[in-house]
Parts: structure tokens; C-alpha cells; sequence
């Protein structure tokens, strides 16, 4: 059969298609309404987590790559730079970042941004990850404060995050020595905090160190506790040898705080944020009582303080009450007239205070006088005689000490003031009384001796010499009885 | 002798798509469901419901299309450092180095050729429900070229694959595939299947009825 003959075919000549009913909707648009819902889903997404776009304002965009930098937490990537721009004064760049929406909490005025680099120093190394995947941004998320989108970084990573447990404390030094920040403070020779800020106080004259202790060593902390200076090596040499202190090697280099908290008859209290501990130039002067009140005198002596340094000792009954800490000469030119004044310090605490057989604080003493219109302690002892005394301490070398003593036969004096400090009434030392010391250690070397001594030393070297000689002409006969030549 | 320029469906017939029996369909009901009389399978003059699938699915492809070029389609990470790229990232990138020839490449496999496929469908469908009869020869041309290319537009699928398999050095660097990637195969699946839905005889159903 050819096309021809099949078109010829009555339409009859070939089977018949069965009828069925017709389907209604087509199942393939399930395929364009998932699309639909994946997309919408996408999108959907894509919105809500849409996270705030903040800005941070950095000196520098050194490693930074818009696009690329990440914002991390914990290492947890939380945000993405954008886009970097200078700034308008070109004093620094502008980077935005987009965060995480769950980040809104935290992008308040507290919260810190910084750039993690690399960064070996010689109490640590940290961010060497960075090496390979360059640098992020990392923050310190602290939900106090109002929230803000603009950020202005840090310089550098700080040491202590918000999320870290401890306390921080303030440290007054003279100076800051090789402290620096990131310096170890060590508790028994084990890195317990560091340093993280020092500033000058108020006034200029001490500098503020800010510690901060991890926790739980923080609780080691209170008013008794003592800090000192852990930089360098301390070495003492006494009758026992050689000692050597030092809290570790990279103290040595790089300086460090070290405290301890040492059992005392003194209450203990929680210290407050506000309360300055005095950082001690090293261990032994920490165990050291200190005080905290100084008063200082000036004293006046018209005899020679030959002797007499900064330094030396100020004598209340033989015990140490303060110290002398500095004295000039001034002549007067009219009348020709030689003084010396003496500036001492007296710690007035050294001194227990006894009211009506109960003990009593310094400072409330003070105050329980003002109250009652009374003079000061001082001025009314001085009124009763009072006075300041040059003595000898060490007859060999001449050092002399200031001796206070009650001298009530002494006319009354009332208190005089100079450069604002009060004047101390002294007595001279009567010469022969110097004198007389010197006759007296004099007496006594007279009265060793000397002579007897040599002879009774010579009488023993004689009979010395004649027994040895003794003993060894029998040495020589017992060996020549055992090895006859 | 003149060629006839006859249809089976302007005899009113249909040929089984299993066992090839012609079958003659009642003229009465041509819009119909039928089956065919020796083996029951469903017969159809034309590709069933033509244009809704393909329509559908073009659509479906269009949606999955803007996820596809959103996406991260690779995540790398060499050295520790990740870097998540899209497919229009990369061709920047290609860029940028100064490699025109690779850029140009995936451009044309990734995002050109996808979009030229479903713009040269929807028009083909456009024509045949707006019965036009302009250049039929040409639009049969463009239908046989958007059916031929279909396959090649998965070679970016292919290239990822293969690198994920492939760069698997551990900590030095990897590669993974990125959301992108599923949804770009989503559309490449889908467009194939638009263009297999489409039935190239409705361009010239609209010429036979205009001749009538």
C-alpha cells in the first residue's frame, strides 16, 4: 500500500479511539508553585534576617577587604564588611558592615570593635590564624548603653572582653617603671590578670595602673592585700646565701604586679571599685606596714647635723615614729646667724592612741578634737614639752637620729608655721654631753687589756710550739719501729 | 503527482505513542480524551496540555532562575580563608584577572544561554497562542536550537561537581558546592523539560488554519 491508497481510505476503514472523560486540573503546575514557595521562601528569608548595617570608624583599613572580612564573636561569624570608605576628613576609613539580626541587642555605645591581626609579643602569641585567612573584626558585644550604629574601633584588641569573669583594680605607683600593657600580675608565681590601662591620677604626681583579676582569683582580693612590683630580678645576699626572686622569665622582660594576701591582725574588708591599692616597689616593702598618714615638720637645729641623712631614723621612746627626709643650710646675712633646717616625716599611726583605756583610731582622734574645740595632739604636747633632740645612733661612724622627748621643764611654746609646715621645737644637745659619750667608749677600749692579752696570747704559742715538737719526734721513733731501713 | 500536504489530525487521526496503531479520533469529540483501541494507552494528536506544561515549567525555571544567581554556587576555602562566590562573582573575578576567555565562557553557558532558552520559549509559545504566522520555518529553527543547547547549560553543574570531588585537601583548601548550584540545576532541569513539553506542530497548526 502506498500514501496515496491511505488517503483514499474511508476514514471508516480504520479503527476507532475510545472516549474518556477528561481530566480537570493539570498536576504540572504543582512545579512552578513549589518554585514559588522555595522562592518566596528564599526571599522571605533573605528579609527577616536582613540584619542592621552599622558603621566603624578605623585609622586604618590595613587588611580589611569589603566583601570578605568577617565580624566575629567567639569565632562565630556574625557580620560582613561591605564596603570601606575614607572617612570625610580622611582622618581614618569607614567600614559598613552588615550584622546579623540577632546582633541588634548589642550594637550599644559600650560595645567594642577591633581589628584581630597577628600579634606576637613576649607574654603571648595571638592571632596567628589570621596569617592565613587575614584579618576580622572582632567585638565585644555588651548590651548596656544606648544602642547606636556607629562604632569607632579600637586600635588595638583589648585585653579583658565583657564576657570575661573578674574584677578590675586600681593600682597608685610613683611610677610606672617597665609596667606596661598586657604585663602579667601574678599571684604565688601564677598569671592570675594583667594590666590593662595606666593613666596619671588627678593631680599628676602618682600614675594609675588598672588591673584586671580573673575570676575566681579576684576573691583573693582585699583590703589586706599588697601589691608590688614583679619586674626584673630582686637577689639578696645574706648569711644564708644567695637568694633570688623573681616571678617568671617573662616578667624579667616584660614587667609585671605581683600581690599576695597575708594573714594580719587588721580587720579584712571587700575592697570598693574606687579604692586605690599602693603598688610597692617590691616584696619586701609590701610586707612592710605602711601608713597612710604622713605629717611632716620642720625642725630647726643650730648645732652641726654631721651625720644626719635623709633617711635617718625619728625616735619617740626608742621606737621609729617617722624619718628624716631632707635638710639645707641658710645663713643670714645681717646677722650672720647659721641654721639648719630639718624636714622630717612623722607617720603618726605608728602610734597606738589610748582614750580613757580604749584604743582609738588616728583620724577619729582628730576629728573627736575638732569637735570638741581642742587643739591637736601634737600642739598640745608640744605646749607640754615637746621637743626634738640630734643624737648619736652609731659612735663609730657619727650617724646621728632625732630623739623626740617630753622635756617639761621646757617654756611653753606656741606652734609656728613655715611653708606651711609646722615648726618643731627642738633643744640642742649640750657638746659635752657628745663629749661625754665619746669619753665614755673611750674608757671602756682603755680598760680592755691589750697587753695582758698579748702576753697570755704569746705564753700560749710557746707551750703550742714545744708540744708539737713533742709529738713529732715520737711519729718519727713509732715509724721507724714498724720500718726499720 | 503533486505532494499532498496532509496531517493525520486534518484526517481527524492519531497514532499511538506505544504501539503506533493510527487510529481514527471522533470528529465530533476532538477535544477529547481518547485511548487507543488495542493497547488502552492515551492517545493525543498534538503533545498533551502542551502549552500549560510548558508554561508551567518555564515559569517554575524563571522563579528557581534568581535564587540560582544569588546563591553562593562554590564555597572555597584555601588556607583558611572561605570565600563564597555566585556565578556573576565569578565572572567578575574572571574579569578582573584579566582571563576574558573563561569569564566569556561560563557568561554564556551560566547566565546567558539560560535566559536566552526560556526568552526564545516564551516567545514560541506567545506565537502559537496568538495563532501568529510569521516565519514559521525560523521559529522551528529556534525551537530545534533551544532543545539542542538544553543539555550544555549544565556544564557549570558538571564543573562544580567535579571540583568538590576534586579539591578535597583538607585544612589547605576545598570546595564545596553552594545553594546555588541546586537551584541552577533546578532551572537547567526545568527548561529541558519546557522545551520536551513544547510541541514544534502547533507553529504550523496556526499556518493550516490560516489556509482554511
Amino acid at each position: 500500500m502506498n500514501d496515496s491508497n491511505i488517503n483514499h481510505l474511508p476514514p471508516e476503514a480504520f479503527s476507532q479511539a475510545e472516549v474518556r472523560t477528561k481530566q480537570g486540573f493539570s498536576i504540572v503546575w504543582l512545579i512552578p508553585l513549589i518554585a514559588l514557595a522555595i522562592g518566596g521562601w528564599l526571599a522571605f528569608k533573605a528579609i527577616t534576617e536582613h540584619g542592621p548595617l552599622i558603621s566603624i570608624h578605623f585609622t586604618t583599613a590595613e587588611g580589611l577587604e569589603a566583601g570578605k572580612t568577617k565580624i566575629k564573636y567567639k569565632d562565630v561569624v556574625i557580620g560582613e564588611v561591605e564596603e570601606i570608605k575614607l572617612s570625610e576628613k580622611l582622618d581614618g576609613v569607614i567600614v559598613l558592615a552588615r550584622m546579623d539580626k540577632d546582633t541588634k541587642p548589642y550594637l550599644t555605645e559600650e560595645t567594642r570593635f577591633w581589628v584581630v591581626r597577628a600579634r606576637i609579643s613576649a607574654g603571648e602569641v595571638s592571632g596567628l590564624g589570621t596569617l592565613l585567612s587575614g584579618a576580622y573584626i572582632g567585638m565585644d558585644p555588651i548590651q548596656e548603653g544606648k544602642p547606636t550604629r556607629s562604632f569607632t574601633g579600637l586600635a588595638k584588641q583589648p585585653l579583658v572582653t565583657a564576657d570575661e569573669p573578674g574584677q578590675h583594680y586600681l593600682l597608685r605607683s610613683p611610677s610606672l617603671g617597665s609596667l606596661n600593657i598586657a604585663s602579667p600580675v601574678f599571684y604565688r608565681q601564677i598569671k592570675v590578670g594583667e594590666v590593662v590601662d595606666y593613666d596619671f591620677d588627678q593631680t599628676g604626681q602618682a600614675v594609675e595602673i588598672k588591673v584586671f583579676i580573673h575570676a575566681p582569683h579576684d576573691k583573693r582580693i582585699n583590703s589586706a592585700t599588697k601589691f608590688w612590683n614583679a619586674s626584673g630580678v630582686d637577689v639578696k645576699m645574706d648569711a644564708r646565701g644567695i637568694k633570688v626572686d623573681t616571678q617568671s622569665i617573662v616578667s624579667i622582660f616584660q614587667g609585671g604586679i605581683a600581690f599576695d594576701t597575708p594573714s594580719t591582725l587588721d580587720a579584712i574588708t571587700k575592697v570598693s571599685d574606687s579604692f586605690k591599692f599602693p603598688l610597692h616597689p617590691d616584696r619586701e616593702a609590701a610586707t612592710k606596714k605602711s601608713y597612710a598618714i604622713k605629717n611632716y615638720y620642720m625642725m630647726y637645729f643650730d648645732q652641726s647635723v654631721r651625720g644626719l641623712v635623709p633617711g635617718a631614723p625619728v625616735e619617740f621612746g626608742g621606737i621609729q615614729i617617722g624619718e628624716v627626709v631632707d635638710f639645707k643650710l641658710i645663713i643670714d646675712t645681717a646677722s650672720l646667724k647659721v641654721r639648719i633646717p630639718v624636714l622630717v616625716m612623722i607617720e603618726p599611726e605608728r602610734l597606738e592612741l589610748y582614750s580613757n583605756g580604749k584604743k582609738v583610731d588616728y583620724q577619729s582622734a582628730i576629728e573627736e578634737r575638732a569637735k570638741g574645740n581642742k587643739r591637736l595632739i601634737q600642739e598640745e604636747l608640744l605646749k607640754h614639752g615637746m621637743r626634738a633632740q640630734l643624737k648619736t645612733g652609731n659612735l663609730l661612724t657619727g650617724q646621728l637620729y632625732i630623739e623626740i622627748g617630753l622635756f617639761p621643764d621646757a617654756e611653753p611654746v606656741e606652734v609656728a608655721y613655715e611653708n606651711d609646715y609646722p615648726i618643731f621645737p627642738t633643744v640642742s644637745t649640750p657638746l659635752g654631753k657628745i663629749a661625754e659619750d665619746i669619753s665614755k667608749v673611750v674608757k671602756k677600749i682603755d680598760s680592755i687589756p691589750i697587753e695582758e692579752l698579748g702576753e697570755d696570747l704569746h705564753e700560749t704559742i710557746v707551750t703550742l710550739r714545744a708540744t708539737l715538737q713533742e709529738f713529732r719526734g715520737r711519729r718519727e721513733t713509732s715509724i721507724r719501729r714498724f720500718y726499720p731501713t | 503527482m503533486a505532494l499532498i500536504e496532509a496531517t493525520a489530525r486534518q484526517r481527524g487521526m492519531a497514532s499511538c505513542h506505544s504501539c503506533h496503531l493510527l487510529c481514527r479520533l471522533p470528529s465530533e469529540e476532538r477535544e477529547g480524551r481518547f485511548s487507543c483501541p488495542r493497547c488502552g494507552a492515551a492517545l493525543h494528536s498534538r503533545k498533551k496540555n502542551s502549552l500549560t506544561r510548558c508554561w508551567a515549567l518555564l515559569i517554575a525555571a524563571s522563579i528557581l532562575l534568581i535564587p540560582a544567581n544569588l546563591l553562593p554556587i562554590t564555597i572555597t576555602s584555601a588556607l583558611g580563608h572561605t570565600q563564597a562566590d555566585t556565578i556573576i562573582s565569578g565572572v567578575i573575578y574572571f574579569i578582573h584577572s584579566g582571563m576574558w576567555p573563561i569569564a566569556l565562557v561560563i557568561f554564556v553557558a551560566s547566565v546567558f544561554v539560560p535566559v536566552v532558552k526560556l526568552s526564545i520559549l516564551a516567545l514560541l509559545m506567545f506565537s502559537v497562542q496568538r495563532h501568529w504566522q510569521w516565519r514559521p520555518k525560523d521559529r522551528t529553527r529556534l525551537y530545534r536550537l533551544t532543545e539542542l543547547v538544553g543539555r550544555w547549560s549544565m556544564v557549570d553543574v558538571y564543573v562544580v561537581t567535579i571540583l568538590v570531588a576534586l579539591v578535597k585537601l583538607g585544612a589547605v583548601a576545598t570546595i564545596d558546592a553552594g545553594f546555588g548550584a541546586v537551584f541552577f540545576a533546578g532551572v537547567v532541569v526545568l527548561t529541558m523539560f519546557a522545551a520536551e513539553s513544547f510541541d514544534p506542530r502547533l507553529i504550523w497548526d496556526a499556518m493550516e488554519e490560516a489556509n482554511e
